[in-house]
């Protein structure tokens, strides 16, 4: 067994290598022109699969009044706790209100708390980070020391301690997620700029006489770009994550708002559980679909953006 | 070495204090203090009475003073009373910790042993269908909410099939030791999950990096088989990172042992954490978290002791 | 044929990295004779440390020797490396023990983790029977004889608790730990500073006088391959363009590339009237190679006969070239 997969995969790699061999005799291997981060982006099967699901959820989501018919908060006590049919896709709750409706406006907010959440926070902390990376100063030290505080909390009991002294509100729950994420893009845009500033052409241009916020925007941060993408992607995806769990727990998004947690709040209640599955299951599905496509893409950007990568 | 321990002490210490600081600054502008909490709101007590017992207990001082009296009481184990019901925090807390540690203790374990395992089959066979599939999985273990998994799993194994109980830490016919494996069964698994996975990939990549390295081609122009060449020299190099990544982890278990107690009915820490939530006990909320904060520091400096035993660089004192 | 340690014939082999097959080692050949050092010499990415590769068949995954023989004259009869499994017994017992190899930053070829005295313990361990005290003392003896004070404490001790030459020696005594026929330095003394270099070519020259040991040294530096070459080989974008002895390569170049190699390098004690002259042009990228002689764009001769690869001609019985007018260039040699 273990020899056969020897033979085979040694047959299978040398196959590839005559394959690539020919071509390039035959002179048909030109050189690749255009941004070798878009083609090693679109070369990764997964990160295209991931951006393709991403963006078809994405656009449910926005376009949803025009994929139903329902309104998500119309509740009809006459239709309650239907499983699927051709008219409610993913059946109805307990108080009649369209399952399928719920999850598509649902996504609405679930992706603004986490995107935008990410986006927020990648703005402070780059801000925050090529500043006091470059420029140092007591900024940096006040951010450092604030981030390390910040970051010996359990991300999960950071949030919840806030939410107990803050009260529950969408804004509240962005802003918590924002304290709470800045830190890591603040700690790595730093430590790029600090080994940046060590670079010879940053030194170049301070001998040209630029000014420092000048050389730290413009000529540093676009090195630091690639990690910060990444870091955008896995964030969003870590505060979709953690959106779902808290208002799975009652304690997120206002419960009457519709967001992929609070629609799973309900699948606490075990009957719900086991006799109506279209509650909670086609909405788990979703949001581990979208988190899964995120991820994706993000390590397609990690990849892309890797130099030392080859393949 | 030892040096560097004290080095690493004075960074965590004023760290400590400033946090406790901050939380007790929380406890202190919530309202209420620790006499009323005492009373029993039912009778009514003469305001005279309670200034006395403020007095006597030092609730008149400035902040600074009462922070001093806060923080010896913590030191010494007392943490006050709950908002809901004026029980002594240190009581629930030390009959909740045992099942929260069991719990997490079990997860970390077998995060650490499969995600390292996986991670180093998965390197060792890059490129290949194997690599391809527990890379994949390794994705959707990190991506599919912790607390959906383990309602897919109750439903599965424990509606559907009745092979574990739905929750809860002990059977009613509790005897020894071992008869609550069923139920510890389904959280730790669901709990280590996600672990492994975070674990698995990160194992993978340091394991490439600690392979491409040139003393890899040493060892092999030294003609030593390969398993000694992957095992003593790649994994052993690889070994470093993969602990601090663990301890990095850890935060992350605690937060999801909150949600799985919760989904499984755990008697623990975290399901009476997100009950004081919900009822907005500050108290007992204030004192998980600095529980929780001093256990992140305590196991920071014990995974930088640790990688000071196994990495010579930093163990000799160099680099 | 007795005097040659490993002979390499035609030897090529490809990378296939970005989907792209880049021809890094494209037919060479070579001898390494026993007791003798061949240089090869030529810039970074000429392959001369991809032929090394090849012979001690460590070659990275996506690359492939295609084409050739590298044969190593053994004492037990011929043994044909190319076709060995990479990773093979029959390979392994051959490395370290019979043909060994040093590399060029002695930091990153030892492990940091290990100490010094088991990472080349680990060497006689897996090609003698020493075992214990008598394995301990053998490494303390080696170490002595590469010339490492106090040897019974350093073998406790970690590479990063060494100084540079240091690591390059304990390195040069874990490759000579098992005596091998051929040792293959490749640039060893790049990282080192250039008094510590010298101390290291010292012993290798005394190395090779004691044991008869074959060394093919890569290096781009032509001061070194005028001190210790017995043999030198010029690589050029993946050819050999020419080879011979050293009097023959260094004394009368003949590819318009050795002369220029010769003529970039400043010569102490001429003063400063020197006359250096740098190489017009730069490498050309291997995945655009030039269709004939590699050379062709940069040379100064060039003619329209270099559209095609010339072959390689002896213009003496110890000195070959690949150039068309190697004639006219081997008559204005001296």
């Amino acid at each position: 067994m273990a020899l056969v997969d020897i033979v085979s995969r040694r047959s299978r790699l040398d196959r590839q290598f005559d394959e690539l061999r020919r071509r390039e005799e035959a002179g048909q291997l030109k050189h690749v022109t255009g941004s070798r981060f878009v083609r090693k982006f679109i070369n990764n099967r997964l990160a295209v699969i991931g951006l393709v699901v991403f963006t078809i959820i994405l656009l449910a989501s926005i376009f949803a009044p025009l994929l139903t018919p329902w309104d998500p908060t119309k509740i009809n006590l006459r239709a309650i706790n239907q499983p699927p049919s051709w008219e409610h896709w993913f059946g109805t709750d307990k108080t009649g209100r369209d399952v399928f409706a719920r999850v598509l406006y649902g996504g609405r907010i679930s992706i603004l708390v986490g995107l935008g959440s990410a986006l927020v926070s990648a703005l402070i902390g780059v801000i925050i980070g090529c500043y006091a990376g470059y420029v140092g100063g007591w900024v940096d030290t006040v951010a450092m020391r604030v981030s390390e505080a910040i970051m010996a909390f359990p991300e999960l009991i950071l949030v919840l301690v806030l939410v107990s002294i803050l009260g529950q509100s969408l804004f509240n729950i962005m802003a918590i997620f924002i304290l709470g994420g800045w830190c890591g893009i603040y700690r790595l845009v730093r430590a790029q700029m600090l080994s940046l500033r060590e670079e010879e052409y940053v030194q170049a241009l301070r001998s040209f006489g630029l000014n420092r916020g000048l050389i730290s925007f413009k000529h540093m941060l676009p090195n630091a770009l690639g990690p910060v993408m990444v870091n955008i992607t896995l964030s969003t995806a870590a505060f979709i994550l953690q959106e779902a769990g808290l208002s799975f727990l009652g304690l997120g998004v206002p419960l009457n708002i519709p967001t992929w947690g609070n629609i799973l709040n309900v699948a606490q209640d075990l009957t719900v559980l086991q006799n109506s599955w279209w509650l909670w299951l086609p909405v788990g599905i979703f949001i581990s679909l979208f988190v899964l496509s995120v991820n994706f893409i993000g390590d397609g950007l990690r990849d892309a953006s890797d130099p030392t990568q080859q393949g | 070495m030892l040096t560097y321990i004290i080095r690493r002490l004075l960074i965590i210490v004023p760290m400590a204090i400033g946090i406790s600081f901050l939380i007790f600054l929380a406890l202190d502008l919530s309202p209420g203090d620790a006499v009323t909490r005492m009373l029993n709101p039912m009778q009514s007590v003469d305001p005279d009475r309670i200034e006395e017992l403020r007095r006597a207990l030092g609730l008149d001082a400035p902040m600074i003073v009462r922070y001093w009296i806060w923080l010896s009481n913590v030191l010494q184990g007392n943490f006050g009373r709950t908002l809901t019901g004026g029980v002594p925090i240190t009581r629930t807390l030390l009959e909740r910790l045992p099942a929260t540690l069991e719990l997490s203790a079990v997860a970390l374990l077998l995060s650490s042993i499969f995600g390292a395992i996986l991670g180093t089959i998965s390197a060792l066979k890059r490129g290949t269908a194997t690599d391809n599939a527990l890379t994949v999985a390794g994705m959707i273990g990190v991506s599919i909410p912790e607390f959906f998994f383990g309602l897919v799993a109750i439903v599965i194994f424990a509606l559907n099939l009745q092979w574990l109980p739905v929750g809860g830490r002990l059977l009613p016919s509790y005897t020894s030791y071992w008869d609550h494996i069923p139920n510890l069964l389904m959280p730790a698994l669901v709990l280590s999950i996600m672990m492994t996975a975070g674990v698995m990939r990160y194992a993978r990549s340091a394991m490439l990096d600690a392979l491409s390295r040139e003393f890899i081609k040493t060892a092999r122009s030294k003609g030593l088989p390969e398993w000694r060449v992957n095992l003593l020299h790649g994994f052993r190099v690889a070994l470093t990172p993969v602990i601090v990544l663990i301890g990095f982890r850890l935060p992350m278990l605690i937060g999801g042992s909150v949600i799985i107690e919760q989904v499984f009915q755990w008697p623990g820490i975290g399901q009476w954490f997100v009950m004081a939530v919900r009822a907005k006990d500050l108290p007992v909320v204030m004192t998980v978290a600095l529980l929780t904060v001093v256990l992140v520091l305590v196991v920071s400096l014990v995974i930088d002791i640790l990688t000071a035993i196994i990495d010579p660089r930093v163990r000799l004192g160099g680099e | 044929m007795s005097d040659v340690a490993l002979s390499v014939r035609n030897l090529k082999t490809f990378f296939y990295t970005n989907q792209r097959c880049n021809k890094a080692v494209n037919g060479v050949s070579f001898d390494i004779k026993k007791g003798k050092t061949l240089c090869v010499v030529g810039e970074s990415g000429c392959g001369k440390s991809v032929t090394a590769a090849a012979i001690m068949q460590l070659l990275p995954r996506l690359s492939r020797i295609e084409e050739g023989s590298i044969t190593y004259h053994s004492e037990r009869g011929d043994i044909h490396i190319e076709k060995l499994e990479r990773n093979g017994k029959p390979m392994r017992s051959i490395r370290g023990a019979e043909i060994s190899m040093i590399f060029q930053d002695p930091m990153t070829a030892l492990n940091p983790v290990f100490t010094i005295g088991f990472q080349i313990a680990e060497n006689l361990r897996y090609h003698t029977k020493l075992r214990g005290h008598l394995l301990a003392a053998k490494v303390v003896d080696l170490l002595r004889t590469m010339g490492i004070p106090l040897p019974e404490r350093r073998i406790n001790e970690y590479p990063h608790q060494f100084s540079g030459g240091m690591r390059q020696r304990a390195m040069i005594a874990m490759a000579m730990a098992c005596n091998p026929k051929i040792l293959i330095a490749d640039e060893p003394t790049t990282a080192l500073d250039v008094t510590i270099q010298a101390q290291i070519f010292e012993l290798m020259t005394v190395l090779k006088q004691e044991h008869g040991t074959a060394i093919m040294l890569i290096t781009h530096d032509m001061g070194v391959v005028a001190e210790l070459a017995d043999d030198v080989a010029v690589m050029y974008m993946g050819n050999i363009v020419e080879a011979g002895t050293v009097e023959d390569v260094l004394r009368r170049p003949v590819h318009p590339y050795t002369r220029a190699l010769l003529a970039s390098m400043p010569v102490l004690g001429r003063g400063r009237g020197q006359n250096i002259e740098a190489i017009p042009g730069s490498t050309p990228d291997p995945f655009d190679r030039p269709k004939g002689c590699q050379f062709a764009p940069r040379c100064p001769y060039k003619i329209d006969a270099c559209e095609q690869m010339p072959a390689e001609t002896h213009t003496t019985p110890t000195h070959r070239v690949m150039c068309w007018r190697y004639e006219e260039f081997a008559a204005n040699a001296t």
